[in-house]
């Protein structure tokens, strides 16, 4: 839908003037400034309440994301302390930027064993491009987007994660799990 | 005679230490951090010595630091000595006006007559827009100079526009000068201790005017057409780097103290305090002998003086962070057709009371 903003707004005369104007705009950040300069004494004592300020202390303190959020995709470790992953290849081929990189390995096939498992499970950080396909191909629940973002190396090579770094308990990962579950409906709960 | 000299020596001391000592850098986080009270955020508080942060303050320090350090870089095909000059002709001039600008009355100190201006001349009000008007050959060379585009437009524009503005200026200071009789800046000063003849109400329009030319002449928001960071990059200073880009920062501060000083002895009083005389002000501390009484009086003056100063410097930040950037064009627009014909109406509106007053 085409939007029109109507350029020629008639202002009246008492807007024209413009000197009142601006000066109704100078009451508002006064107002902001004064209050604010007020609530600014108990952030100098260490407190950070009665402020309006939503400033968030970055390495401190760091922001709730939404369930939504994608971050770094990370690898379910499951109660039996094995990866989920059965190291089909799905988020491998699904992955557009080609920076998962799976070596499988098999079992010998007996009764309760998982027949397929990851020798080697690879996610370059550094390629990755947190589209969250992965996540969205892996028919066993065994790759998530995780919710952190701040993945800094001074070696683009220390970027690549083996499947130690990338293995997180099950536990963590139960509300992307059921934001997943609803979102991609496809295990049919 | 070397009791003349010394006054003087001290006097340009205490207005180095107060402009470029303390209100230049101290400015600087003013500004971050009023402008991140207004906008509700934090502002600078990052720069700690021992994990003391002292609101911030430290951040002088670091951006100091910063620029003695960092790389003084002059780009290729640019005019070495120009490049080089610029600066210093931005800076000069903007602590230059001090030397006219008087922060506090006459006083009797042990016999000696002390009159707080560093050099008394008859003309200061012109000294201050001769010297005022030189910055601009600072700018323009600095952005001719440069060898970049941005940089020519934005001293193209900044030629356009103080040269615009000063005439407007002008203008409406001679409002002031018709109603005080003097151009002596020390003589406006004085002729300002009653409260109802403070120049804002002798002549309020001629205040908003000189306000909004002086603001265009610092080239502050909203009237930053020449440095305009989304269209010119940084204007005139693209090509600046290290003390060299500090000294046109310096001097944009430094002329918010000016401005606010001018406007205080043009508008506002001077360094005289509301409902209170200078004889009054003698009387009431008259327990302490006359030469006490005469340095306390001194002293509240000068404190007078440099908080309304600080008031208006308050004044210029709040409008910085409010109102947006004029369009070029109407810049120009509210330059020739608004406030010159507008000042030229102060005046004849000034001559006619006078007349009929008298």
């Amino acid at each position: 839908m085409a939007y029109y903003v109507d350029r020629n707004v008639k202002m009246t005369w008492w807007e024209r003037t413009y000197i009142p104007e601006i000066l109704r705009g100078m009451m508002i950040t006064s107002r902001h400034f004064f209050r604010n300069i007020f609530g600014f004494v108990p952030f100098f004592l260490g407190k950070k309440k009665d402020r309006e300020i939503f400033t968030v202390y970055y390495p401190e303190e760091t922001m709730q994301f939404p369930i939504a959020y994608r971050g770094r995709p990370v690898l379910a470790l499951n109660e039996d302390n094995r990866p989920n992953c059965v190291a089909c290849g799905l988020c491998e081929i699904a992955c557009p930027a080609y920076c998962i990189d799976i070596i499988p390995g098999e079992n010998s096939g007996k009764q309760n064993e998982v027949e397929r498992y990851p020798v080697k499970f690879t996610i370059d950080y550094a390629v990755c491009i947190f589209c969250g396909f992965c996540e969205e191909a892996c028919p066993e629940e065994a790759i998530f987007m995780s919710d952190q973002y701040d993945i800094t190396m001074l070696d683009r090579k220390k970027m690549k994660y083996d499947m130690e770094q990338l293995l997180v308990p099950v536990s963590e990962l139960k509300d992307r799990m059921d934001f997943c579950r609803k979102m991609y409906g496809k295990w049919n709960y | 005679m070397w009791i003349d000299l010394a006054i003087t020596m001290v006097k340009i001391i205490f207005i180095l230490t107060v402009t470029v000592g303390f209100f230049a850098p101290v400015l600087t986080w003013v500004e971050r951090k009023q402008s991140a009270m207004m906008q509700d955020r934090v502002g600078a508080n990052r720069a700690d010595i021992f994990g003391f942060t002292a609101l911030g303050l430290f951040h002088i320090i670091a951006d100091a630091l910063k620029m003695f350090t960092k790389e003084d870089f002059i780009p290729q095909g640019a005019n070495r000595a120009l490049h080089t000059l610029a600066p210093i002709i931005a800076l000069i001039p903007a602590i230059l006006t001090f030397a006219v600008v008087p922060f506090g009355g006459q006083y009797t100190l042990w016999g000696k007559e002390v009159n707080l201006v560093i050099s008394d001349l008859d003309v200061g009000l012109l000294f201050v827009f001769a010297i005022a008007s030189i910055a601009t050959y600072g700018y323009v060379v600095a952005g001719w100079s440069s060898n970049n585009n941005w940089s020519l437009l934005g001293a193209m524009r900044t030629a356009s526009q103080m040269i615009s503005y000063e005439v407007t200026m002008g203008l409406t200071v001679i409002g002031v000068l018709m109603v005080y009789g003097s151009m002596q800046l020390t003589q406006i000063g004085a002729a300002q201790e009653d409260f109802w003849r403070w120049g804002f109400f002798l002549q309020p329009v001629g205040f908003v005017m000189f306000f909004a030319a002086s603001i265009a002449e610092n080239k502050r928001v909203p009237f930053d057409a020449p440095e305009a960071e989304s269209e010119l990059v940084a204007g005139y200073f693209t090509e600046y780097s290290g003390l060299k880009f500090g000294m046109f920062f310096m001097a944009e501060f430094i002329e918010m103290v000016t401005i606010g000083a001018i406007m205080t002895i043009l508008f506002f009083g001077a360094w005289h305090l509301p409902f209170l005389t200078t004889a009054d002000l003698l009387s009431m501390f008259d327990f302490l002998g006359d030469n006490g009484a005469n340095l306390v009086v001194m002293l509240i003056h000068v404190g007078v003086f440099f908080g309304k100063v600080t008031f208006f410097i308050f004044v210029q930040m709040v409008i910085r962070w409010t109102l947006p950037r004029f369009r070029y064009d109407q810049i120009m627009k509210l330059g020739w057709k608004i406030l010159l014909p507008l000042s030229l109406a102060n005046i004849v509106v000034t001559g006619i009371i006078i007349l009929a007053l008298n």
